[in-house]
């Protein structure tokens, strides 16, 4: 049975970890 | 910031008299309907707070006119609102991308750094690249201190040129930064890829195809011989390891190919790739690039087959790039790539150290000397990030952009680059490269959360540390 509304957010911390389109350095290499 | 960059969110300090209690009236939230491509559903967006919402569609009249939907959306509106200015315009930089040298072995045509500084460049001395370090050392203990290590990523041109000062430099300070070197892989042999495996440094090689032809069209030495055969030898050597992805840039040449090439991807095991569009920050790279419209088809064909893979396989390989948008909407401040947001990441979450020492806001702007807001070894960090070069970039933000000012997924897309508007489109504030390849990424990713599939596109537990700030259920 599909839903009437499909809506949810999830949300963390902003580190401003974040990179460019480069490379992605895994989060568990800390 | 100027209230351009800000939402429309919590107008109770607005003259008008209105309560907001209707959409798109007055005082009421802004939101904008698009087609996602969905045989039942329909999205409902407020761009400005990157709010989204999948509706049956022979229910969106009863959305739009009961209250209880409006009042669960205007319950979170002023904390998302928050969310997005933070994530937009408080973060501070945490990462480098650093070039130890201007040269490079491999002459790809799409490369957006000038072949003379390629081919006749200079090296930082290890001296150099240690001194470096330990200025950034200094800076990022006033600005990174919450415990994190400040991320350094070696980047070219080609930074295994000058591979003993940068493994030097990751010796000495591996309990200091978090370390990344992204790679054309040539120069990697086996001492280097223990070297950097056993101290668990990320790393990112260059594959552009799923077979030799395709993957060495555009990525050939100054002699013309390719080496995608080596990259592939390295990749069989990192099965057992995690921490790398590779990057496939996409153009004219291998775009027809990309099914092909996650399929190739996939056997070879790699557990996280980015298939980019090429840069068009030079006349090399725009010569090579696709249209959009044509591009999106294969992409999409491609991201289908990524999903077939993992319901056979029960193996996951992530296509970065497409995961960061399918984030930015389930949850935009988890996101992990800072180009599809505006203002970018350049120059406020991480900036680029030339071998020079030259700051620029990323590494695209290394070939464009008037976006050079200082030099690291005269300690102008601070000053470089409120330079007017920067300034310019930090600055640039969706809403002073045409079309991007109307578009309802504007804080999913970003317009990126920079860079590339500045060079390609004739100034920073006109729209990115890739603008309908966008709207297709969003389209699908909204497809495969209204299928309940997101899961299977995203990185395993991408949701811990993330909390639910909002789920409607009914209407």
């Amino acid at each position: 049975m599909k839903k009437d509304v499909i809506a949810y957010r999830m949300s963390c911390q902003s580190s401003g970890a974040g990179l460019s389109h480069y490379i992605m350095v895994a989060k568990k290499a800390e | 910031m100027s209230n351009a960059g800000k939402s429309n969110a919590g107008k109770s300090g607005s003259s008008a008299s209105s309560r907001g209690v209707y959409f798109n009236t007055g005082n009421g939230p802004t939101i904008q309907l698009i087609d996602i491509g969905h045989p039942d559903y329909i999205a409902l967006l407020a761009p400005d707070t990157a709010f989204w919402s999948l509706l049956k569609k022979d229910k969106l009249g009863e959305a739009l006119t009961n209250r209880s939907f409006m009042g669960q959306y205007r319950e979170k509106e002023a904390s998302f609102s928050s969310e997005m200015q933070t994530l937009r315009f408080d973060l501070a930089p945490s990462a480098v991308y650093f070039n130890p040298t201007e040269r490079c072995n491999l002459n790809c045509h799409y490369c957006y750094i000038p072949e003379t500084i390629r081919k006749n460049g200079e090296h930082m001395a290890e001296e150099e690249l240690i001194k470096a370090l330990s200025i950034l050392e200094t800076y990022f203990q006033e600005t990174v201190t919450d415990g994190r290590r400040p991320q350094i990523v070696f980047h070219g041109s080609e930074p295994m040129m000058n591979c003993r000062a940068v493994f030097a430099a990751m010796e000495r300070y591996r309990e200091v930064f978090l370390f990344g070197i992204q790679t054309n892989g040539s120069l990697l042999d086996d001492e280097g890829v223990g070297f950097l495996t056993e101290r668990g440094i990320s790393i990112g090689l260059s594959l552009d195809g799923h077979t030799g032809q395709t993957a060495d069209a555009a990525r050939k030495n100054w002699e013309g011989t390719g080496f995608s055969e080596k990259v592939v030898s390295i990749i069989k050597k990192l099965k057992d390891y995690q921490n790398y992805s590779v990057l496939c840039t996409v153009t004219q040449q291998n775009m027809k190919f990309l099914p092909d090439i996650v399929d190739h991807f996939h056997s070879l095991k790699i557990p996280c790739c980015m298939l980019n569009p090429v840069r068009c920050t030079l006349p090399g790279g725009r010569k090579l690039k696709p249209q959009d419209h044509e591009l999106a088809a294969y992409y999409l064909r491609a991201l289908d087959r990524s999903y077939e893979l993992y319901q056979k396989t029960g193996r996951k390989m992530v296509i970065a790039n497409f995961a960061n948008v399918l984030l930015s909407i389930v949850a935009p401040t988890a996101r992990r790539l800072m180009c599809d947001i505006s203002p970018c990441g350049g120059g406020r979450c991480f900036f680029a150290v030339s071998a020079r020492g030259d700051l620029f806001p990323c590494s695209e702007f290394i070939g464009i000397p008037e976006f050079c807001g200082g030099n690291l070894f005269k300690g102008e960090i601070r000053q470089a990030l409120s330079s007017p070069a920067f300034k310019e970039v930090t600055g640039r933000i969706v809403e002073r952009i045409e079309p991007c000012a109307r578009c309802a997924v504007r804080h999913f897309c970003g317009s990126p680059c920079p860079a590339e508007a500045h060079k390609m489109n004739g100034a920073i504030n006109r729209p990115g490269a890739s603008c309908e390849l966008y709207e297709e990424q969003v389209r699908y990713a909204l497809r495969v959360i209204a299928d309940g599939k997101e899961d299977k596109y995203l990185w395993d537990h991408w949701d811990v540390d993330t909390t639910t700030s909002m789920k409607i259920t009914a209407l």
